[in-house]
């Protein structure tokens, strides 16, 4: 089987909602989905408790950089046939501006698909798609599948 | 000035990270400052769990811990006074997946520092730093010097090297 059949080219939206549910720690991030324009869109929505700058104030850089990395596995599960939790390989992510106290959002492209790895790469925005906060790479294993 | 030392590390990086709410939130200590190599720790909870079934922590925690812990790490380094640090970019190798229900330490040290730039490397480990779960390299960039007036001068009035 090759990944052509493992990944679908539309995303399952009923598959997406459930696995946000399914992942502890992105209910504790709260993190959402959305379909827009046939693109998934993440969302981080504000909350004090991501606050990693209190004086300016911003989200801890960190947060940004989990939501990103489960923006990228969110996105693959969501465009399997069999869903099933993708393995962080690596992560690389540049910080381009503080994120400031209010919703993020983050949109993924699937850059490659090999027959076991996934190279996806992920950007966070928040008030103008143009001027991202953060941009992430990051390498997925793929879940086998028979 | 003279660099400072480890007890002078150790509280400046325990104060600094009180002011950083989530890492309080999610109960990350300042371990050990031993030289120039900070430790942090991350007690494990079930809010932290990436797999649900095998009951392991998210990757997006282990980068919490390892940014927090590079990017104060940066106060822990003599290669230059102690500044406040933006993160300019993080890489982290998922070398292992960290065995369930176990807290997780952050080793860090700064490996080369420039007027602007600060290059900092590190690793999180369970049971053993010979086995890291995650090894982690990033940059970050000096915008302010930190006022260590308080600092140096209780230590003036606490004891003599």
């Amino acid at each position: 089987m090759t990944l052509t059949d493992v990944i679908m080219q539309e995303p399952n939206v009923q598959t997406l909602q459930r696995w946000l549910k399914k992942v502890p720690y992105a209910v504790f991030l709260d993190i959402r989905a959305d379909i827009r324009n046939g693109e998934i869109v993440f969302i981080l929505p504000e909350n004090k408790k991501l606050i990693g700058n209190p004086s300016l104030p911003a989200l801890h850089g960190g947060v940004v950089g989990a939501f990103l990395e489960q923006a990228g596995a969110f996105h693959l599960i969501a465009k399997m046939n069999k869903p099933a939790l993708p393995k962080i390989i690596d992560f690389s992510l540049d910080y381009l501006r503080p994120a400031r106290l209010q919703d993020t959002y983050a949109q993924c492209t699937l850059t490659r698909q090999g027959r076991a790895i996934a190279n996806i790469s992920i950007k966070a925005w928040q008030e103008d798609f143009e001027k991202p906060n953060a941009i992430a790479r990051a390498h997925f294993l793929l879940p086998e599948t028979d | 000035m003279p660099v400072l030392s480890q007890d002078q590390k150790f509280r400046l990086v325990t104060l600094m990270s009180a002011h950083i709410p989530h890492a309080a939130l999610l109960g990350i200590r300042v371990d050990s400052v031993v030289g120039e190599e900070l430790t942090l720790k991350l007690p494990f909870q079930d809010a932290l769990i990436g797999d649900a079934e095998a009951g392991t922590l998210h990757g997006g925690a282990l980068t919490v811990l390892l940014d927090q812990t590079l990017g104060l790490a940066t106060l822990c380094s003599n290669l230059g006074e102690p500044a406040v640090t933006p993160t300019l970019d993080l890489r982290i190798d998922h070398l292992r997946i960290a065995p369930p229900g176990m807290d997780i330490y952050a080793t860090a040290k700064v490996y080369r520092s420039t007027r602007k730039i600060l290059f900092v490397e590190g690793v999180a480990y369970c049971e053993s730093r010979e086995k890291p779960v995650a090894r982690a390299v990033g940059s970050w960039v000096r915008v302010a010097d930190v006022d260590l007036s308080w600092l140096r001068a209780a230590e003036l009035g606490n004891y003599q090297e």
